[in-house]
């Protein structure tokens, strides 16, 4: 036994202080970098950054109201003509504005003093705001007010509903000086409060969302604990005794810190959002800790010795470990291939916290394991019992090893090619995004959803389009958002789109403020709206709009300095056939006016419409990209474990087999690919490649041993096939909370998927990598140079020669045992 | 060898005292207005270390140092929160000046003699007006030297915004975005011809019912070119003016709502109406006029901030930012005491201002500093004039007899927005309109200040 993994489990185990020396100075360092780990959700980090739509987004991110929080009140038992309710949004918009960071010059309401009407004097004009300086009460004021409103054309279609039962108050936060958290809490107090027996309010916009994330990242701390409860309470339920839980829960805790404070000595922030693959890491880190200690205690049990037990352990397992640990740093680590900042440094953060369950799981475990008390309840772990509970899971897998041998191989082999096709059929099909009315992140049934839902069904909405009108020189001083050229176009964009087949609901640019102050000054008939096509006519209308009043005012149509404007377009929904339909009027509209001119291009696009179609088209690009590439890569692992092309195609078939099927389970749940299910995908891949790993190379051994196939593969199911067993269940056990107690959708999906994925591969390895190898009986199966296969060692010879054999009835092969 | 008489807190001491006991009276050794009368200089008045940077900083900072961020803590409680700031975080530099000994060079000649004749007439009305003793408008100069409260206070500032019975500003304006980029650029005249409280005491053409006109018309860039605003001031100040503005494209006078006071006049200016001369809107809108302290300060208020003759044009050199462009050269000295007035806006109920804070230097009864803050209680801009005696070692620019004192420049600085308008009084801007304090000279009032000006001006 003087192989390189001998000699290096002997290296660790006989210099242990060194080696403990080592791990605790490392720990150390990690643990310094912990401090600077920033956990934080960059909402733009999500998006996938190479993306022209994400180009346009990010040049120009203050179009489509990114900053701005809607809040809707609406009248359940008449319309908004009454003192209460326009004492109401009085008080609201009142109130709003003592939101930490709101910016004071931009809270629309029809109480503020922003939303005027206008009418000719025989002087000239008169503005005033709609509401005087109090709230109307008579019903003279009432009228008054009403009249008012339908002389302001923009109230009427953005600030009140159609029904007139609704009436929106908007309030835009300063960047530099907004707290998510804090803006959202405030704001949502008032809206509480507002709430009363004739009245409904509803809030949405993006700070909002962001504000309802940040409340669920606080559930998550409660779910992290409740799940890592269960961990805990499981292994020790499973092992009882003090080594085989402080073993896993060391090991698990030193790869965190290091994970963390890799991190943080980088520089990556952490995107909460995706906690739940940590979680996942530290579950198979716990699972493999078992799986390791329950082989220290088999050999310990046969001698007697824990340094001696701990190097074997370490010996045996090391390489099918640290294989089974790459193929699941390396789903990870693929992850980043998607452009996508956020995923690229999680899949850094992750890969790396993967890649370090090595030194963790194959060193510290057996150096924990040679120190930790020896546990009492020894003879009863290694007991090979066929009663009690693991005893019925023998017969179990007794059971489903009979469906890939003899006469129901065929049967099965049967099934599971209807089973491919049907599934292959269908993951071929599934739809591409996940759109629901308001954000993906949150349920469907959840206050911020239902509030964007309300606010679409009243008012133009959220779903936009915006098709940008971008400077070429962002300091024309012949300002080019009030060129005549510039307004032209947007008005031209706006006409074809609302002639085009699939018309928005509504549209708007500063072209429409610009058309009505013509209308206004220039006597307030309807024929002044046309603007004369010269320069010297819109900056008329321009100076008119800004008189008095802050570019601020129009920030959702045109920029601070007047130099890029966007033309809005709103839709009902942001699902795929809407989207498509949208950019297809919309990439017709910009070829008619011309993506080129003098002083500036048009751009397509941004807004939610924009967005949704980036996000679904990276899941698109990339899918089949890192499926491809995580395959090849498992190829030539695999091939290379087994030395066996064959070997790696036979692994890669269950694997993938278990992707359609998850694929095709998405797909009659109503769940579309995005980049979520992509990276459970890939997660999942890694996950599954090890099942197949472990369960090949027990195979193997006990082909080599038996010399028959169908012994080999119930002996094989009823060990290794346990060992995956348990570990499913860990993990399940682990991430199955998510989904029934996360108030982030995000999240709940991620859980599912993870367990379906889980659940998937387990049943079938256990089914499906046996029939093949019954079926096909490579020849690689007979072939005792296999590296994940261990040393082929006989521990009682070792036994024998170095320490007394406590027990004869555990002397057998070192083989392979199930460590994942 | 100097010995100090009396030690820093002195007149810390000193200026709780007459906080707390309502005291009106400016000075700490001896009755400001009675040097002021005798003309006699500050040292007489107040403490050494409240006329000298040196003394106060216990020898840290001395006349022609440079306050920067690394050693601003030293007078941070002289400078307004928004100036500390600027230092601190913005990289704007202050020069320190040695102080101007005669308060004299504080005033327009002709206004302190019109404060020093008119000392003790002014009485508040029942209506809260201020009047002479036999009811009539107030006849000019500071109408209370030693303000008693908030509202006396409130009243020097806003009688007489610029100190002249009228005064034409020619004023050049340069507005930073937060990334320190020029985003707008404006010349626009600004004029104020007071019908009451004129220096000589006299009503203008008979308008005892109205405080003043009050005209800014845009020169410059072409697209505003024509664009002006008139309002039109009651002597009463419980009502708010009227507020004309006037579109030239359109050939229009546009009637805005006339508490309509806390918006931009034109795109990317940060001033509004409300902030002019600290006292922007009539005084009886406002309300809860308080003193919550006296204190010394830093304040831009020397001749050394005129800057006629080291620029054809009087504009100034800049500084601090992202693009080293944020801010004027300033030339601070001290200031050894000032009123701290407080007031809300007790008449607009959709104000976004809760409060403001302007900080009185006793000696001429004008501010030096002004804070608004929003309605949660934090600073949401500050309005920082500069003033000059106009003349310095370049240059004498005389109004009438004597050197012409007026505002230098202005840092209207909206901190939450992060966005900065400075602005200079220029000697001239595009149009050929230039800066002066006469009003005799032309028909001002038909040429600048009726809505049929404005139509003309804006061809």
């Amino acid at each position: 036994m003087n192989s390189v993994r001998a000699r290096l489990s002997r290296l660790v185990l006989r210099n242990r202080m060194i080696a403990s020396i080592l791990f605790l100075m490392l720990t150390i360092f990690f643990a310094m970098g912990v401090p600077h780990v920033e956990l934080k959700t960059i909402f733009s980090d999500l998006l996938p950054e190479d993306d022209p739509f994400i180009h346009v987004f990010k040049d120009h991110p203050n179009f489509g109201n990114p900053l701005t929080i809607t809040v809707m009140v609406k009248r359940k038992d008449g319309d908004i003509y009454n003192p209460e309710t326009l004492g109401k949004v009085w008080q609201l918009t009142r109130d709003i504005d003592l939101t930490p960071g709101v910016d004071h010059d931009q809270i629309l309401s029809i109480a503020s003093a922003k939303a005027r009407y206008a009418q000719a004097t025989p002087y000239g004009i008169d503005t005033q705001p709609l509401m005087g300086d109090s709230v109307p009460t008579s019903e003279e004021q009432i009228e008054e007010f009403r009249k008012n409103v339908e002389k302001s054309p923009n109230a009427q279609q953005f600030l009140i509903s159609q029904d007139e039962t609704a009436t929106l108050i908007s309030a835009t936060f300063i960047e530099r000086l907004l707290d998510y958290g804090v803006a959202f809490e405030y704001v949502k107090g008032l809206v509480d409060e507002a709430v009363d027996e004739d009245h409904e309010v509803y809030m949405a916009g993006q700070p909002a969302l962001t504000g309802w994330v940040y409340e669920y990242q606080h559930q998550m701390i409660g779910i992290f604990a409740i799940t890592l409860s269960l961990l805990v309470l499981a292994l020790i339920f499973y092992t009882q005794n003090i080594a085989g839980v402080v073993t896993p829960i060391m090991a698990s805790l030193v790869a965190a810190i290091w994970g963390f404070g890799f991190a943080g000595w980088v520089g990556l922030p952490i995107e909460p959002l995706l906690m739940i693959v940590p979680l996942l890491l530290i579950a198979r880190s716990f699972s493999h800790c078992v799986q390791f200690t329950e082989r220290f205690y088999e050999i310990f049990n046969q001698v007697g010795d824990k340094q001696k037990a701990a190097e074997l352990t370490t010996s045996v397992m090391m390489a099918p470990s640290i294989l089974g640990i790459i193929t699941d740093a390396v789903g990870i680590l693929l992850i980043s291939l998607a452009p996508i900042p956020a995923m690229e440094r999680f899949s850094f953060f992750c890969g790396f916290w993967a890649f370090m369950l090595i030194p963790t799981g194959v060193f510290l475990a057996p150096l924990l394991l040679s120190v930790l008390p020896a546990p009492r309840n020894l003879e009863k772990i290694v007991a090979d019992s066929d009663h009690g509970f693991h005893g019925r899971v023998k017969a179990t897998l007794t059971a489903i090893s009979t469906l890939s041998q003899g006469r129901k191989a065929k049967y099965s082999a049967a099934i599971t090619v209807i089973v491919a096709v049907f599934s292959f059929y269908h993951a071929m099909n599934i739809q591409i995004g996940n759109p629901v009315e308001g954000s993906n992140l949150l349920w469907e049934d959840s206050e911020y959803n239902e509030s964007v839902a309300m606010i679409n069904s009243h008012f133009p909405g959220v779903n936009t389009l915006e098709i940008i009108l971008e400077a070429k020189n962002a300091s024309n001083t012949n300002r080019v958002a009030k060129q005549a050229e510039t307004v032209s176009t947007m008005l031209q964009l706006q006409s074809e789109m609302e002639n085009s087949d699939f018309p928005p609901r509504a549209t708007l640019s500063f072209g429409d403020f610009l058309m009505d102050a013509n209308r206004i000054i220039s006597g307030g008939h309807t024929k002044w709206l046309v603007l004369d096509d010269n320069d010297r006519a819109v900056n008329a209308a321009t100076s008119a709009v800004l008189m008095g009043s802050s570019p601020k005012a129009y920030s959702h149509v045109v920029d601070f300095e007047l130099q890029n404007s966007t033309v809005s377009f709103w839709y009902p929904d942001n699902k795929q056939e809407t989207v498509d339909a949208a950019l297809a009027s919309a990439r017709a509209a910009v070829e008619k006016v011309g993506n080129e001119h003098s002083d500036f291009t048009v751009r397509l696009g941004s807004g939610t419409i924009a967005l949704q179609q980036a996000i679904n088209h990276v899941v698109e690009r990339y899918h089949w990209l890192i499926m491809g590439l995580l395959n090849a890569a498992i190829l030539l692992v695999a091939s290379f474990a087994y030395r066996s092309l064959l070997a790696g195609v036979i692994l890669l078939i269950p694997v993938n087999l278990s992707n359609f099927i998850l694929t095709t389970c998405m797909s009659f749940m109503g769940i579309g690919l995005d980049i979520n299910s992509l990276m459970v995908a890939a997660i999942g891949v890694g996950v599954g490649i090890d099942y197949g790993i472990y369960l090949l190379s027990r195979i193997c051994e006990e082909y080599q041993e038996r010399k028959d196939y169908a012994l080999a593969l119930t002996a094989a199911l009823t060990t290794t096939g346990k060992a995956i067993m348990f570990t499913a269940s860990i993990m399940l056990l682990g991430i199955l909370p998510w989904y029934f107690l996360s108030g982030l959708k995000f999240l709940a999906d991620m859980g599912l998927l993870l367990v379906l994925v889980m659940l998937i591969n387990m049943v079938v390895a256990l089914v499906v990598l046996p029939m093949l190898v019954w079926l096909i009986k490579p020849r690689f199966i007979s072939n005792e140079d296999i590296l994940v296969i261990g040393e082929g060692i006989d521990i009682s010879k070792i036994v024998a020669a170095e320490v007394p054999v406590k027990s004869e009835r555990y002397v057998g092969r070192a083989a392979v045992s199930e460590s994942y | 060898m100097r010995i100090r008489k009396y030690d820093h807190n002195f007149s810390r001491r000193a200026f709780l005292e007459k906080t707390a006991l309502g005291v009106a009276g400016a000075g700490l050794l001896s009755p400001l207005w009675s040097s002021i009368a005798r003309g006699a200089d500050m040292s007489k008045v107040y403490p050494d270390e409240l006329t000298s940077i040196e003394m106060y900083t216990k020898g840290k900072i001395k006349a022609g140092d440079i306050i920067t961020a690394n050693n601003v803590e030293h007078v941070k409680e002289l400078l307004d929160p928004v100036a500390y700031h600027q230092v601190k975080t913005m990289g704007r530099r202050i020069h320190i000046v040695e102080p101007v000994k005669d308060v004299s060079s504080l005033y327009p000649a002709e206004f302190l003699e019109a404060t020093l004749r008119n000392k003790g007439k002014a009485v508040l009305g029942k209506d809260n007006n201020v009047y002479t003793a036999d009811g009539k408008p107030w006849v000019g100069g500071v109408p209370f030297p030693e303000p008693k409260n908030g509202i006396e206070a409130a009243y020097n500032l806003t009688l007489s915004w610029g100190r002249h019975d009228y005064s034409q500003y020619a004023v050049r304006d340069w507005d930073i975005d937060p990334d320190g980029d020029l985003s707008y650029q404006y010349d626009f005249v600004w004029c104020e011809l007071n019908t009451t409280a004129r220096t000589n005491g006299d009503i203008w053409k008979g308008k005892d019912d109205l405080l003043r006109y009050q005209s800014v018309f845009f020169t410059a860039p072409n697209d505003s070119a024509g664009t002006s605003f008139l309002s039109i001031w009651d002597y009463d100040q419980s009502k708010f003016p009227d507020l004309h503005g006037y579109i030239p494209a359109f050939r229009r006078v546009r009637q805005f709502p006339t508490n309509q006071r806390f918006e931009p006049l034109v795109p990317g200016i940060t001033l509004f109406l409300s902030d002019a001369w600290a006292a922007g809107d009539p005084l009886l809108t406002w309300g809860n006029y308080k003193i919550i302290g006296r204190q010394p300060m830093l304040g831009v208020i020397g001749p050394r901030n005129f800057h006629g003759g080291y620029h054809d044009n009087w504009e100034k050199p800049v500084h601090g930012g992202p693009k080293d462009q944020t801010f004027f050269d300033t030339y601070m000295e001290m200031v050894p005491e000032c009123l701290v007035v407080e007031a809300e806006p007790v008449g607009y109920p959709r104000s976004p201002v809760g409060k403001k804070r302007i900080w009185i230097d006793v000696r001429n009864q004008m501010y030096v500093a002004y804070n608004t803050y929003d309605r949660r209680g934090e600073i949401w801009k500050s309005f920082e004039p500069h003033y000059a005696l106009q003349s310095n070692d370049k240059m004498t620019r005389k109004d009438g007899a004597h050197p012409a004192w007026s505002w230098s420049s202005v840092h209207s600085h909206d901190l939450q927005s992060n966005r900065m308008s400075r602005f200079v009084q220029a000697k001239s801007v595009v149009g050929g309109y230039q800066s002066h304090y006469d009003g005799t000279k032309e028909d001002v009032y038909n040429k600048y200040l009726t809505v049929q000006a404005m139509q003309r001006l804006g061809g």
